[in-house]
């Protein structure tokens, strides 16, 4: 048995081979033709808006610190009203392996993948994207999030107005 | 004209010839075996460069030309810089003494279809293919990388050991030609290819040379996934296309050897010679690009299994059958 | 089995035991009064916690640290901050019980915890982030709201997120009972108890930014470095705060090649886990606009190597036309030990007379007692917190050395007794006796004595472990050989009296302790005219010494003014060559602090121009070059190797200096963020002392003391500063001032030694009668506290310019 099946395990691959010589090849001719990507995809990343309209990304360097490569720097400043967002937002794509590990981090789906994978040229510092490059009009995938309301600390409403809050504790107050 | 210039001459155009047309077999089989495995695995191959990506060869040869020819720090230079010509230049010694057609007349002179004929040919094929080792091992040897090194190492140790198998599984090839010149055994199998006449000494023969040119199954050293590249993983731009290149010239060779001592050389029917000679050579290296696409690499302990356990042992009782039959014939 | 040596304790006649436990399966020896959580630390076994703190204590509030202790009495849960280790004790800190018991504790102390990590500073190195997931907390059930609270706005240093509060009270505890601050506490009751002031305003306390550190969530963070930089992003390194003698030690932290916060690093005999507001917020001086980063030769910008060549040559030049007078090196209190030696060894090297290595002469001859007389007998500050009678004699502690202050309390509060006599209105975060002693009734006073100063000796006698703070600046050489006779007189067999010394700069000590007894002072020197070169490294004599036209005067018979430095003062502006070299930020040394301690510091940051942007639109350059811009700088120490072509390894010149200096032995083996070991003793220096000068009739004994914020150098470049600093006034006692018939808010005109100048008067009744004290910073940079005993005439009025 154990000769017969040696044999046949060596055979059956030239069989295997020979066949696919005249099988027609899945290669897609890419660029003439165009691949259907899947929905998910991860390629190049764009940051996105909140549901009000204004920049999702708070600057937390969560993505940053998640990327394996090291290719997402940014300054973290303050507005006028207390929200926190970057001054700059840079990701170097001729280094980004595009693993989606910095979607994964982002805790306000600022960040999120593309389809758009075309992005080979011969100049280098084209791939380096500023905020402005990345930034978007929409929300991507999530139309309902808005980080600021959950968050607890008053930005795109007074403190204790968003869901789940009580009203700010009146310190004063010596009631049991 | 007197006619030594002339044979001089003859001499001259026969190694130019040779050289052009083993060299374009070489760049052109590197292509061959990458679109053959490409369909093998369901994939075009390359398509790009001209039409049916015919120009690839040459693409690449203008690529490895412009490279930077690197040297790594303390690598031993000179042997770092030479190694990879002599694996090149052993390959394409071997094939002085293959015979690849009967002799002719041209301007009224006999040309045998050979650079030289020696009459201890085999011996000469046996001892100058076994210096392309040199190449492997001072390769890996000066690279001054542990890969190289393991690569050479490994290069050494399976050359050697497949060496003697393939020197014996001659010779019963010798003692049926009654000769050590290869134009004598080809007019040997005028009738019969040994392959009929001595399968086994073919079967070992066939598995002694696949591991001579260091190709799957027995590429250990360059296994890629373990050795980054082997022996050559240092080296860089036409170097490494030396050596490279001397891989396909050895196919080619060895090829020929092999069409030489058991498929009859340039026998057989209706068509020319040369014809014969090239469709044998050519369907020896399409099997060896078969077999590339549908095995997988052996393990360096079955490897050493192989050729010590069985092969040798396998050899020699071919020798000793082949000798009482050949006595009992006649 | 691991045995935890016993701290060193001193007074107790009670014998020492060491219990041994098991935790974990694990056995340890730890002294008596341990707690199990101590124990476990010491094992390496992690118990979350949040209101235990080293230095603070265990309170017992938030219930964390549960354990399952299985033997004695009463065996279950326990709170192993608050449960003192027993003989034969059998602890768990991984079973159900306390395991169960901590994730609900997490989960409850989650209750009302905000969701906005990503856009808190704690975020990175948050203790709850830490604690909730060792705890085992992952996803809230409780539907219910969460409460909110109104923020304050607590001034430009600390950042507030009440939201975030867990209520551990460690802000309240460090704040009012370490460091003696009256205007933050704890507020409310149940479920609505506030940390805070009682109303919007900047915290007064000098050590506001140490509620950064403590508080182990977000609610207070550093506002001057609110988003600028994650924890992980910072280069950060153990370091050493050059801003005043103690030598805390810092963990400052820089990204993007600006130094942009400094954290208190530990250090048990120093600082503990504490630093002031100046070493915390005085950081700016590395990042300056005007920092000079070039090297410079007559307003030519040249490249250092070839300043470096110039440099060569004119050393040469001047040392074979002049002879060895003609090169003049000065070195310098704010430079590192390895620098201040180098200079001593380039001018061996080159053949000069040896350099003269602080500017101001009369702090370096203090330093050199301190260094020498005292060297057998130097307290640190762990052994001021542990003392029970601290004399202070001429010492401003939070003006000259703020930890001092918090030392002292920390006495004061362990039923220490603290007496203290200076001319200034001293102010404490304790309990003190202060007699407000004029300068000169100082001298007298520890010459010899009178009843008082009889009564202090007695005193000192009859302590268990007394200690003497002496400050060099006010009581100059004569009164610290009065303290050391002092001192040596209240020693016995069984304990001896120690003396804190309370020096002026960084490294005063290290360079007092390489000074060559054939050195004379910086003025001598200059003013013999044999001067040809002056090479000033990290000083500059204008603001750092006292008698700066005598100096501008003598500059002008040299022919070649070289200055090498990091900040931006008139000295280098006016150098005929000059030469960038970096902060303690950006260079590994060493300095030894008042104590005699040898504190190593690593770099932190690279030299640069700083990559920070944080306009709108503005985002760091999108060209790439290899040269650094404004990456010229380098360190002193190596500008002089190059000088004298001998480069080496750092640990290389430490075991030089060591062979050169035995009582440096120690140097090599001390890495940073060690506590440092203390130099070895050596024998007293004979110093020459004059005679105090005459008082003139109507005048004023002049006392230039040090301002809190803006004196030393660092903190007068030190931007985030500002809102502390105060403007110059001048002090009188209320009687002196009814006496001149001036008032409170009026101009006068003080006549000193050093000038005079127009300055608004003030009375505090606090300080000594007599005296006419005047703060030190940037609008009076000619009066240099330590300049000696002098007098003043004091006019009213002035005409308005
Ligand atoms: S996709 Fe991966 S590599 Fe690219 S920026 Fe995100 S984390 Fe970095
Ligand atoms: S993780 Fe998301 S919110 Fe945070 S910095 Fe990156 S993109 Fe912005
Ligand atoms: S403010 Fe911070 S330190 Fe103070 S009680 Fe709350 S969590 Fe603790
Ligand atoms: S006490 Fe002195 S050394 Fe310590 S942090 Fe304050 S200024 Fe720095
Ligand atoms: S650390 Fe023990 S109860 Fe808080």
């Amino acid at each position: 048995m154990h000769v017969v099946r040696g044999i046949r395990g060596t055979l059956q691959p030239f069989w295997v081979t020979l066949r696919n010589m005249f099988r027609k090849p899945v290669t897609v001719q890419y660029p003439e033709e165009k691949q259907q990507l899947p929905e998910r995809y991860r390629a190049r990343l764009i940051l996105t808006r909140d549901p009000d309209g204004a920049e999702r990304c708070v600057a937390c360097h969560l993505c940053s610190a998640a990327c394996p490569v090291d290719c997402i720097s940014m300054q973290a400043v303050e507005a006028e009203d207390g929200r926190r967002y970057a001054a700059w937002f840079r990701i170097n794509f001729t280094r980004c392996i595009f693993c989606g590990l910095c979607t994964e981090a982002c805790p306000t789906l600022a960040i999120q993948v593309t389809a758009d994978f075309e992005l080979a040229g011969r100049d280098l510092l084209k791939l380096v994207y500023e905020k402005e490059d990345l930034l978007v009009d929409h929300c991507g995938t999530n139309s309902n999030y808005n980080f600021y309301r959950q968050s607890g600390i008053g930005v795109s409403a007074p403190r204790g107005r968003n869901p789940g809050e009580a009203p700010p504790a009146d310190v004063k107050d010596l009631m049991p | 004209m007197s006619e030594s210039l002339v044979t001089l001459a003859l001499i001259a155009v026969k190694l130019g010839l040779i050289f052009a047309v083993i060299l374009f077999m070489a760049a052109y089989l590197v292509l061959a075996e990458r679109k053959i495995l490409g369909r093998m695995q369901l994939r075009y191959g390359p398509n790009r460069t001209g039409p049916f990506g015919l120009m690839q060869p040459l693409a690449d040869v203008i690529k490895l030309l412009t490279k930077e020819d690197f040297v790594p720090a303390r690598a031993d230079k000179w042997l770092f810089l030479l190694a990879p010509g002599i694996t090149a230049v052993t390959a394409l010694l071997v094939f002085a003494v293959v015979p690849f057609g009967p002799t002719r007349e041209i301007f009224g002179q006999q040309v045998p279809l050979v650079v030289v004929d020696l009459n201890i040919g085999v011996l000469y094929v046996l001892g100058v293919s076994s210096m392309a080792v040199y190449g492997v091992v001072l390769g890996g040897w000066a690279s001054n990388s542990k890969y190289s090194l393991l690569g050479g190492v490994r290069g050494l140790s399976q050359m050697i050991s497949y060496e003697l198998s393939l020197g014996l599984s001659l010779v019963p090839v010798i003692m049926m030609a009654r000769s050590f010149s290869l134009t004598d055994i080809v007019m040997a199998q005028q009738n019969l290819p040994f392959l009929l006449l001595n399968p086994v000494a073919f079967g070992v023969f066939f598995i002694c040379v696949l591991a001579e040119s260091n190709r799957i199954p027995f590429d250990l050293p360059e296994a890629e996934n373990e050795l980054v590249g082997g022996f050559h993983t240092e080296y860089s731009g036409m170097r490494f296309g030396l050596f490279f290149v001397g891989e396909y010239i050895n196919m080619v060779v060895l090829g020929s050897l092999l069409t030489v001592f058991f498929l009859g050389g340039w026998h057989g029917p209706w068509l020319p010679p040369l014809a014969w000679f090239l469709i044998k050579v050519l369907a020896v290296c399409a099997m060896f690009i078969w077999i590339r696409a549908s095995m997988p690499r052996l393990r360096y302990d079955q490897l050493m299994n192989l050729g010590w356990k069985i092969l040798l042992p396998l050899s020699l009782l071919n020798i000793l059958v082949t000798g009482a039959v050949l006595l009992g014939w006649g | 089995m691991i045995t935890l040596t016993a701290d060193i304790v001193r007074s107790t006649n009670k014998k020492l035991t060491m219990p041994t436990l098991t935790i974990d399966n694990q056995t340890i020896t730890v002294p008596e009064g341990k707690t199990i959580l101590e124990a476990a630390e010491a094992l390496g076994i992690v118990v979350p916690h949040f209101c235990y703190h080293k230095d603070l204590g265990a309170v017992g509030s938030c219930r964390m640290c549960a354990v399952t202790v299985h033997t004695g009495p009463m065996p279950g849960l326990k709170m192993a901050c608050l449960i003192p280790v027993e003989e034969g004790m059998v602890v768990t800190t991984g079973d159900d019980a306390s395991a169960t018991f901590r994730e609900r504790v997490g989960e409850w102390l989650m209750l009302n915890h905000p969701h906005d990590c990503p856009v808190c500073d704690e975020g990175g190195e948050c203790q709850l982030q830490e604690m909730t997931i060792s705890s085992g907390h992952g996803i809230r059930r409780y539907k219910g709201d969460k409460g909110t609270y109104t923020n304050q706005d607590l001034g430009p240093y600390v950042a507030q997120e009440m939201n975030r509060c867990i209520q551990c009270y460690r802000c309240a505890r460090t704040y009012k009972d370490y460091c003696g601050g009256r205007d933050f506490g704890v507020m409310g009751s149940r479920n609505r108890v506030f940390f805070g002031r009682f109303k919007d305003g900047m915290l007064e306390s000098d050590f506001s930014g140490n509620l950064v550190d403590v508080c182990p969530t977000g609610v207070f963070t550093d506002r001057t470095f609110r988003f600028k930089s994650r924890s992980w992003d910072l280069e950060q390194a153990d370091s050493v705060c050059p801003h005043c003698a103690v030598g805390c030690a810092t963990i400052p932290g820089g990204r993007l090649r600006e130094l942009q916060r400094v954290c208190s690093g530990d250090n048990p005999q120093v600082n503990a886990s504490f630093i002031c507001d100046r070493g915390r917020f005085g950081s700016g001086y590395a990042s300056h606009p005007e920092r000079p980063r070039q090297a410079r030769h007559k307003d030519q910008n040249i490249s250092v190597e070839d300043a470096l060549t110039l440099l060569e040559s004119q050393i040469r030049t001047a040392v074979q036309q002049h002879g060895p007078e003609a090169v003049l090196l000065l070195g310098s209190d704010r430079a590192s030990l390895e620098t201040n030696w180098l200079l001593q060894r380039t001018a061996k090297h080159f053949g000069c007379r040896v350099p003269v290595l602080n500017a101001h002469a009369r702090r370096h001859q203090t330093a050199q007692i301190a260094a020498f007389d005292f060297s057998d007998r130097l307290a640190s500050l762990e052994d001021v917190r542990n003392s029970d009678l601290v004399l202070v004699f001429g010492v401003d502690p939070l003006a000259e050395a703020p930890l001092l202050a918090l030392a002292l309390r920390q006495m004061v509060r362990k039923q220490g007794r603290v007496l203290l006599y200076d001319p200034r209105p001293v102010e404490l975060p304790c309990e003190f006796d202060h007699q407000a002693f004029s300068p000169a009734g100082l001298q007298e006073l520890l010459e010899n004595g009178g009843v008082e100063g009889r009564h202090l000796r007695d005193l000192l006698g009859q302590a268990q472990r007394p200690v003497i703070v002496a400050g060099a600046d006010l009581l100059g050489p004569l009164g610290l050989q009065s303290l050391h006779a002092w001192a040596s007189g209240a020693s016995n067999a069984e304990r001896s009296c120690q003396v804190y010394p309370v020096l002026a700069g960084a490294n005063s000590f290290g360079t007092a302790l390489l000074s060559l007894p054939e050195q004379d002072d910086l003025l001598t020197r200059l003013e013999s005219g044999k001067v040809k070169a002056l090479i000033c490294v990290e000083t500059d004599p204008l603001l750092e010494a006292p008698h700066g036209e005598r100096f501008s005067a003598a500059l002008a018979q040299v022919d070649n003014l070289v200055v090498m430095d990091y900040l931006p003062t008139p000295l280098s502006t006016n150098a005929g060559l000059f030469i960038p070299t970096c902060p303690p930020v950006e260079d590994s040394g060493t300095f030894i602090n008042n104590e005699g301690r040898l504190r190593r510091f690593r770099q932190v940051i690279k030299p640069g121009l700083s990559l920070a942007r944080t306009g709108a639109g503005e985002h760091p350059s999108r060209e790439f070059t290899l040269i650094t811009p404004g990456g010229d700088p380098l360190p002193a120490a190596l500008v002089l190797q190059r000088l004298i072509r001998q480069e080496q390894e750092l640990s290389e010149l430490h075991r030089h200096l060591a062979e050169d200096q035995p009582r440096l032995k120690e140097l090599p083996t001390i890495t940073p963020g060690a506590p440092g070991k203390r130099v070895k003793p050596a024998v007293t220096r004979p110093q020459k002392t004059d005679k105090l000068p005459e008082q003139p009739a109507g005048t004023f004994q002049l006392v230039v003391s040090p301002a809190r914020y803006g004196s030393d150098l660092f903190s007068r470049f030190a931007a985030k500063l500002a809102p502390r600093l105060t403007s110059t006034r001048l002090y009188l006692h209320p009687d002196d001032l009814f006496e001149r018939g001036l008032k409170d808010g009026e101009k006068a005109v003080v006549e000193t030694d050093f000038g005079s100048f127009r300055l608004t008067v003030a009375s505090r009744p606090g300080m000594a009668a007599g005296c006419a004290l005047v703060e030190n910073n940037g609008d009076c940079p000619q009066l240099i506290p330590g300049a000696g005993l002098s007098y003043c005439h004091i006019a009213p009025g002035g005409a308005d310019e």
